[in-house]
C-alpha cells in the first residue's frame, strides 16, 4: 500500500514537472506553425559577418557567415569597393548561422589595405577591413618549429625561470611569504583582467552581434570558473585525506591548480600570438618576446609560492615536479600559437581566453583562501595588501612591453 | 573516494558537452563537394571552384519559379526602341503623337545577376520608353499613376508652365493627368517625375529619354539609346552600380554588334546622381558630339565627353576596323562598378546594301 502510494506521488512529482515544458513547447509551436504570422511584426534586417580573410596566391577568401535573424543569398563580391566576380562555395545561400567560402580571384599586394565587400540579394553591402594584406600561414615543419620556438621563448623558459625563486622564497619569513603570496594574486588578477578584455575585444572585431559577445564570454568565465572550483577543491581534499606519503601534498596540489589555471591562459595567449603573425597585424619582433617573457616570469612566481611551503620537497622529486608544473602552465603557448596560427578562429579564439579568465579567477579564490589559513585569518596585513598591490603594478608595468 | 573521481568525471563531461554544444549551434565547417566549375576573371586569370560563380552576368526573366523580379527589361532591346506613339493627323495638319504612361512604385527589378530591388517605373522598366516626336508635332501623353505615391512627368523642353509637371501633383492609385505641349526644341531631352523628395524620385527609375527629330531628318544611322545611370542600393547616398542602361556590365558581358563604315548615333543622357560627374569615352575612335543635339553641326571631335547631372548629347562615329572595342566611364571608378561595354565592330562591306535597307527614321 505504502509502497503503491510513494510510486503514485513519484509519478506525480514528474507529471508536475513536466507539464510547464508541455505547454512551453505547445506554445513555441503555435507561435512558428504555419499560419501564425500574427506575431510578424517590423521589417527582420540580413546581416552577415566575415569573420575571417586569406590572402592566398592571386586570391582572397573570405569566411562568411549568416549572423542575422533571415536566411541571405551572397550575391555579389567587391574589393575596395570596385566589383568582382567570385566563387562562393558550398553556395551562396545561407540560413541562419551558416557559413561560406567567398573566393574572390584578386592580384593583392602584400602589406596594404584592403577593403572587402559583400552585397546580398536585397542590395545590401557588408565590408570588412585588413590593415595590411599578409599571406595565409600554411602549416609547413618550418613554421611549426617557428612557433614552437616562440612558444618556448615566451611561455615554457620565462614560467621555469620565475620557478627559480623557490629557494628565495623557501626561506622567507611567514610575513614574506604572505607578501609574496598576495603578489601572486595580483599578478593573476591583472592576468584575468587582461584575457577578458582580449576576449571581449576579439568579439567585439570579429564576432556578429548576435553571438552576444560579452554574456558570450561572461558564461564561459562563470561555467570554467565552477568547473575547475569543484575539481580544484576535490583535488585539495584528496591531497588532505591522503597519508603523507601520498604524493599529492596540499601545496603540490595548490600550485597545481594554480600551474592548470596559467597554462589555459597561456593557451589563449598562444592563440593570440599565432593568430597576430597569422593576420599580419603584428611584426613579431624580439623586442615584443623579450615583453612577453618578463611578463611571463611572474607566472612561474605564482606557481612557487604554494610550492615553497611544500614539506619534506627536495631533491629529484622536487625538481621534477618543478619541471612537469613549468611544462604545465608553460607549453600550451605552443599549442595556441599553432592553433592560433594555422586554423585562426575567432569563436575559438574567445572561448579559450574566456576559459582561461575563469581558471585565474578559480586560482585567485584557492591563493587567497591559503592566505587566509596560512595566516591569521585578515587579507588587511600590510604584506597582503603590499603584495596584492605589487602584483598588479608589475604586471601593469611588464605589459607595457608587450 | 570513488564517487569523487566519478564525480569529477561528471563535471568535466558536462563541461565539454557544453562547449561542443556551442559549436554545434555555431558550425564552424564547410562542407564543399568535389566536382569542379571554372570561371574566368576580369583579368583572365581561372579559377576552379566546387561552389557557385557569382559574376554580375545578366538574364532577364520574371518567371516566378526563378525569381522574385516583377520587371522583365532586356537592354539589347531597350538599347535601340525608340516609341513613336499612335499617330493621328489634327485638322490643321499637323502630327499628333499619343502615348500611354503609366507610373509604378511597387515593382522588383532583378537590376544584377542575384539582387533585387524595388524600382520605381514608368511603363514597369528602368529607364522608361524612349519617347520620339518630330519638331512641330503635337505630343499628347496620357499619364496614369498606379503607384502609391504621387508622381508627375517633367519633360525637358519648351512648354507651356501647365505642363511642366512639377506644380500639378497626380495622386497614386489610378490619377491621371493628360500632357500636351507641341515637341521642341531639336535634340534629347531627359523627361521625369518631379515630385519631393525629387533625388529619391529620381534615383528609384522615374525618368527617360525624350528624343526630338528635325524636321528634315537627320543622316541615316544605326541609332541607339544611353542612359547613363546609377542605383543606391543601400540608401546611404552613394551609388553602388553604375550603367550604361541600369544593368551593370550588361554590354561588356553582351557586347553590342555594329559594322564597319556604318554611322553609329548614340543619344546619351547622363541620369546618374550622388556624383556630380559621368562621362563617355569610346576607344580606338572619335565621335562628333552634338551638346544637347540642338545643332546639327557638332561642337567637337573627340572621344571623351564629361556630364553633369541630366546634361546630355549626341555621339556619331564609325569604325574602319573590325574587332573589339570597350566604352566605359573614365571615370573608371564608375566603370569598375558596371558602367562599361564593348562595340563588336563586323566587317560586312559586302553586307552593305543590307545595312542601308534598316529603316531608321520614322
Amino acid at each position: 500500500m505504502e509502497v503503491s502510494d510513494k510510486k503514485q506521488s513519484k509519478g506525480k512529482l514528474i507529471a508536475s514537472g513536466i507539464i510547464p515544458f508541455a505547454f512551453l513547447i505547445v506554445l513555441v509551436v503555435y507561435i512558428f506553425g504555419p499560419g501564425s504570422d500574427v506575431l510578424d511584426l517590423g521589417v527582420p534586417l540580413p546581416e552577415i559577418t566575415m569573420e575571417k580573410i586569406d590572402f592566398l596566391d592571386s586570391e582572397i577568401q573570405v569566411t562568411v557567415r549568416n549572423t542575422g535573424p533571415i536566411p541571405v543569398v551572397i550575391a555579389m563580391a567587391d574589393i575596395n569597393d570596385r566589383i568582382q566576380p567570385a566563387a562562393v562555395e558550398p553556395d551562396g545561400f545561407l540560413e541562419r548561422y551558416e557559413t561560406a567560402l567567398v573566393r574572390i580571384p584578386f592580384a593583392w599586394n602584400e602589406a596594404e589595405p584592403y577593403r572587402i565587400g559583400l552585397t546580398i540579394e536585397d542590395g545590401t553591402r557588408f565590408e570588412k577591413e585588413v590593415e595590411a594584406a599578409a599571406p595565409a600561414l600554411q602549416p609547413t615543419l618550418e613554421l611549426v618549429g617557428f612557433f614552437a620556438l616562440i612558444g618556448t621563448y615566451v611561455g615554457i623558459i620565462p614560467v621555469m625561470v620565475g620557478l627559480l625563486w623557490l629557494p628565495f622564497i623557501k626561506k622567507i619569513s611567514k610575513n614574506k611569504y604572505h607578501f609574496f603570496l598576495a603578489l601572486t594574486a595580483g599578478l593573476l588578477l591583472f592576468l584575468g583582467i587582461d584575457s577578458i578584455e582580449e576576449a571581449l575585444e576579439i568579439s567585439e572585431e570579429n564576432l556578429a552581434g548576435s553571438f552576444n559577445g560579452v554574456l558570450l564570454v561572461t558564461t564561459v568565465i562563470v561555467l570554467s570558473f565552477l568547473g575547475l572550483y569543484y575539481a580544484g577543491e576535490k583535488l585539495v581534499k584528496k591531497a588532505v585525506s591522503s597519508t603523507a606519503s601520498s604524493r599529492l601534498s596540499k601545496p603540490i596540489a595548490v600550485a597545481l591548480m594554480i600551474a592548470i589555471g596559467i597554462g589555459l591562459h597561456n593557451f589563449g595567449e598562444g592563440l593570440a600570438i599565432g593568430a597576430a603573425v597569422g593576420i599580419g597585424s603584428i611584426a613579431f619582433s624580439t623586442f615584443l618576446i623579450v615583453g612577453f617573457a618578463l611578463h611571463n616570469t611572474t607566472e612561474g612566481i605564482a606557481i612557487a609560492g604554494p610550492l615553497s611551503r611544500g614539506k619534506g620537497l627536495v631533491g629529484k622529486a622536487l625538481i621534477g615536479k618543478l619541471v612537469a608544473l613549468g611544462l604545465i602552465a608553460g607549453s600550451p603557448v605552443i599549442f595556441g600559437a599553432w592553433i592560433g596560427g594555422f586554423v585562426y578562429s575567432p569563436f575559438t579564439t574567445v572561448i579559450f581566453l574566456a576559459v582561461g579568465a575563469g581558471a585565474i579567477f578559480q586560482v585567485i579564490i584557492t591563493i587567497m583562501r591559503w592566505i587566509r589559513e596560512e595566516g591569521d585569518k585578515n587579507f588587511s596585513s600590510g604584506a597582503v595588501v603590499t603584495g596584492f598591490a605589487a602584483g598588479m603594478l608589475i604586471m601593469y608595468l611588464t605589459s607595457i612591453l608587450v | 573516494m570513488n564517487k569523487t573521481r566519478s564525480k569529477i568525471i561528471l563535471t568535466s563531461l558536462t563541461v565539454i558537452i557544453a562547449i561542443s554544444a556551442l559549436y554545434v549551434t555555431f558550425p564552424e565547417t564547410i562542407n564543399a563537394q568535389l566536382e569542379g566549375n571554372i570561371f574566368a576573371t576580369h583579368s583572365g586569370g581561372t579559377i576552379t571552384t566546387t561552389g557557385v560563380v557569382i559574376d554580375p552576368v545578366y538574364t532577364t526573366t520574371t518567371d516566378p519559379e526563378y525569381t522574385e523580379a516583377t520587371v522583365e527589361f532586356d537592354p539589347m532591346e531597350y538599347l535601340r526602341e525608340f516609341n513613336y506613339g499612335t499617330v493621328s493627323t489634327l485638322p490643321d495638319g499637323t502630327t499628333l503623337r499619343e502615348f500611354t504612361i503609366i507610373a509604378e512604385d511597387d515593382q522588383i527589378m532583378e537590376v544584377s545577376p542575384g539582387i533585387f530591388f524595388n524600382v520605381w517605373t514608368f511603363n514597369g522598366t528602368v529607364p522608361g520608353p524612349t519617347i520620339r516626336a518630330t519638331e512641330g508635332d503635337i505630343v499628347r501623353i496620357n499619364f496614369i499613376n498606379n503607384g502609391a505615391k504621387s508622381h508627375t512627368m517633367h519633360f525637358h523642353g519648351i512648354h507651356p508652365a501647365e505642363m511642366d509637371g512639377v506644380f500639378e501633383i497626380v495622386g497614386g492609385g489610378g490619377g491621371q493627368f493628360t500632357y500636351e505641349f507641341e515637341a521642341g526644341p531639336v535634340g534629347v531631352h531627359p523627361y521625369h517625375c518631379h515630385v519631393m523628395p525629387l533625388e529619391e524620385h529620381i534615383v528609384r527609375g522615374l525618368y527617360g529619354v525624350f528624343i526630338v527629330d528635325p524636321k528634315e531628318g537627320r543622316p541615316a544611322a544605326d541609332e541607339m539609346v544611353m542612359v547613363l545611370n546609377g542605383l543606391d542600393m543601400d540608401f546611404d547616398g552613394e551609388n553602388n552600380f553604375y550603367a550604361a542602361n541600369t544593368i551593370p556590365f550588361y554590354y561588356q558581358n553582351n557586347p553590342i554588334q555594329i559594322n564597319t563604315d556604318e554611322l553609329v548615333r548614340i543619344y546619351v543622357v547622363n541620369m546618374v546622381e550622388f556624383d556630380p560627374i559621368n562621362n563617355l569615352h569610346l576607344h580606338g575612335n572619335l565621335y562628333n558630339y552634338y551638346p544637347t543635339g540642338t545643332s546639327l553641326v557638332p561642337s567637337t571631335f573627340t572621344d571623351m565627353i564629361t556630364l553633369s547631372q541630366t546634361e546630355r548629347g549626341i555621339m556619331e562615329f564609325q569604325y574602319e576596323f573590325p574587332g573589339k572595342y570597350l566604352f566605359h566611364a573614365h571615370k573608371v571608378e564608375f566603370s569598375e562598378k558596371g558602367w562599361v561595354g564593348i562595340f563588336q565592330v563586323t566587317d560586312n562591306s559586302e553586307d552593305k546594301k543590307l545595312a542601308e535597307k534598316i529603316d531608321h527614321g520614322s
